[in-house]
């Protein structure tokens, strides 16, 4: 006879789960009581909120299921902006969350909270375990929703009694969906898209996430060199298209390239592989891609005609289609597209604000990601600093560059980079923070020490939040109305008293390009370092990010100065 | 008015999640009737919507775990006729205090 809890992590192991972040109990209690000898490693994080963007980080630098453990209650409730930013972003997550005792359910007992409901339009699938019995088969289902199709989070809710309580365990269950996958491809679909590319004159093509969620890059990137058009990438979308393509235009939307954003506002056939289309992508969405038609390639059918409806969607696991695609153009005569091409991306296009590579933020972080090894992750926070960060981004690694992009929660990416450098020892892993950003999960840093995580972590300080400020000086008349962060503490001292070793470079050390011996050198030490490390860039509070597609402006209508 | 037929296996969260894809829109659920039936339950839902509506909630139907069909239909005359009030059988009106009082004497 087992208890629950033992079945419980039994079944977790059953479903490949090595390591869980979570953070102690009432409720959850037993489940911890049964920790040890299961073969499960539990990081202890310092709140819940930490804890999954721990699991995501986890499960956005693998693929695998994050899973993060909360007690019942505040806990629980803690665990909700991850829970949605996994849905946002499709990321495999399953949420354990302790729950009182079952016959005190509904009694608004203490710690109750009704997560089940609360979670309701964030995930995928949800359970409340109603007896022991249930544990095995909750549980393969739960993964099974976490992992199958477009990937997002799950919550399996658990009262305290059920874990305490025994039964013969006969082993983990399998679990055997009752629904079958749509084939929504309606026969001639790929013949169509043949038919569209032989009279487009200018197309373009579009990656997203589901690129790199279906695990199908190698064959994506055969496809784009086979159709040799102009291309480019979301947010998630970045480093799933060699940076050196030729026909690489860099990231599209609201920050994007002008380069991209151009060809795709005058594209007349839109390819998009594995994107939502959402509106930082796509700007005024009445006056996205006006002349195009569209071919969207994407798994998950919610996705199609929700912003622009699609000409030919392609419903299906790209690692699927994409190759099969691919065989059916092989040997269709194309157009030649080399004037389009050179247009796409001339040299008149080629770069974002020429201004870009003065401003001594970006020259920071151009200095510090060129000095990366290969295998290197990247993790941004939410503001100005990650949308720099992602107009840098260079490298080729499609799980490199991890950033909170349709939640966009700030907070993230000291969390996530904990989950990456755990399930990515060798790599070398830098997490990238706004002042205001840091704050909101700087206990964090106790996780860190305490594991002794080589991370190195940047703070952008420009001591203002930075990306409502810029918003306010653009279009709020300069009202700088509670986004003044001047009084923030010293991070350099609050890093030491964690026992982390820390520094400061001011943004004049970005004053000479390149930089400086000395400044080399205050880069070598801090990512040569096996330690965890902290820099603290002082920066100037009024920059701005640029091109900016104003909110509900067309993408051709980029911003490039303060206007 | 659009009449939507969404056809489900009555597991736990299941019926709210079809409702709520209605809510976030701000949507008001004119009629509403939901009864077991060949294969499961039908939740049958009669919304004022427009166009795309219509389609993002297909989508955002289709999408749950347990809903195995969606189709749209017409509206009925009952339902019509119902149109302010929601159908079928409703909760007894809450005991007023004296009548509870009287209760516990």
């Amino acid at each position: 006879m087992l208890r629950g809890a033992e079945i419980f992590l039994a079944c977790l192991r059953a479903e490949g789960v090595e390591l869980v972040f979570g953070y102690p109990g009432g409720a959850i209690m037993p489940l911890y009581d049964a920790l040890e000898g299961s073969g499960i490693r539990h990081v202890l994080t310092r709140h819940e909120q930490g804890a999954v963007f721990a699991a995501e980080g986890h499960a956005r630098a693998t693929g695998q299921v994050g899973v993060a453990i909360a007690t019942s209650g505040p806990g629980a409730t803690n665990l909700v902006t991850g829970i949605a930013d996994a849905k946002m972003d499709s990321v495999p997550l399953v949420c354990i969350t302790g729950q009182v005792r079952s016959a005190l359910i509904g009694t608004d007992a203490f710690q109750e909270t009704d997560v089940f409901g609360l979670t309701l339009s964030l995930t995928k699938w949800s359970r409340l375990v109603r007896s022991i019995e249930e544990i095995p088969e909750v549980i393969a289902e739960g993964f099974h929703w976490a992992r199958e199709g477009r990937p997002g989070p799950v919550v399996i809710d658990i009262p305290t009694d059920f874990l305490k309580a025994k039964m013969e365990f006969s082993g983990p269950a399998k679990f055997t969906p009752k629904r079958r996958p749509q084939d929504v491809n309606g026969k001639g679909a790929f013949a169509h898209v043949i038919s569209l590319l032989g009279t487009a004159a200018r197309p373009v093509a579009l990656v997203g996430a589901g690129a790199k969620l279906s695990g199908a890059i190698g064959e994506l990137r055969q496809l784009l060199d086979a159709l040799n058009v102009p291309a480019f990438a979301t947010v998630h979308g970045l480093g799933a298209v060699p940076p050196t393509a030729p026909y690489y235009l860099g990231m599209v939307g609201m920050h994007g390239t002008r380069a991209a954003n151009m060809a795709l506002h005058e594209t007349d056939l839109l390819l998009v592989f594995g994107a939502r289309l959402d509106d930082r992508v796509t700007g005024d969405p009445t006056r996205f891609a006006p002349k195009a038609r569209i071919v969207h390639f994407e798994v998950d059918p919610a996705q199609l005609d929700r912003v622009r409806s699609c000409e030919v969607p392609i419903v299906g696991d790209l690692a699927q289609t994409v190759p099969a695609f691919h065989k059916r153009i092989s040997n269709a005569k194309l157009p030649d597209w080399t004037n389009w091409r050179g247009v796409a991306c001339g040299p008149d296009r080629a770069e974002l604000d020429p201004r870009g590579l003065a401003q001594p933020t970006i020259r920071f972080l151009d200095e510090l990601f060129g000095r990366l090894p290969e295998n290197s992750v990247i993790l941004a926070d939410v503001g100005q600093h990650q949308m720099w960060a992602a107009q840098r981004y260079r490298s080729a690694l499609p799980r490199g560059f991890i950033t909170s992009g349709g939640l966009g929660a700030m907070g993230f990416a000291l969390p996530a980079a904990i989950g990456v450098q755990l399930s990515r020892p060798d790599a070398t892993v830098l997490c990238v923070s706004g002042d205001g950003g840091f704050q909101m999960n700087i206990q964090e840093l106790a996780t860190v020490r305490r594991l002794n995580l080589p991370i190195k972590m940047v703070i952008v300080d420009n001591k203002y939040l930075g990306m409502v400020r810029q918003w306010q000086q653009l279009f709020y008349h300069r009202n700088y109305a509670e986004t003044d962060l001047s009084d923030n503490p010293d991070f350099v001292e609050i890093a030491k008293a964690y026992r982390i070793s820390a520094s400061r470079l001011c943004e004049d050390a970005m004053s000479e390009y390149p930089v400086t011996k000395e400044t080399g050198e205050a880069f070598e030490r801090f990512l040569g370092s096996a330690e965890p490390e902290l820099l603290v860039f002082d920066c100037a509070p009024e920059a701005n990010v640029y091109p900016m597609v104003p909110a509900g402006a067309a993408l051709s209508e980029m911003l490039f100065e303060e206007e | 008015m659009k009449v939507f037929h969404i056809y489900y296996r009555n597991t736990q969260g299941t019926l709210m999640r079809i409702l709520t894809a209605v809510s976030r829109r701000g949507i008001e659920i004119t009629y509403l009737h939901a009864a077991a039936s060949e294969n499961g339950h039908r939740l049958d839902l009669l919304l004022e919507v427009n166009p795309k509506q219509i389609g993002q909630l297909c989508r955002d139907w289709h999408a749950i775990v347990d809903v195995s069909d969606v189709r749209v239909g017409v509206p009925t005359v009952e339902m019509l006729d119902g149109t302010g009030e929601m159908s079928g059988p409703q909760p007894p009106v809450a005991a007023g205090r004296r009548s509870a009082g009287a209760a516990m004497a």
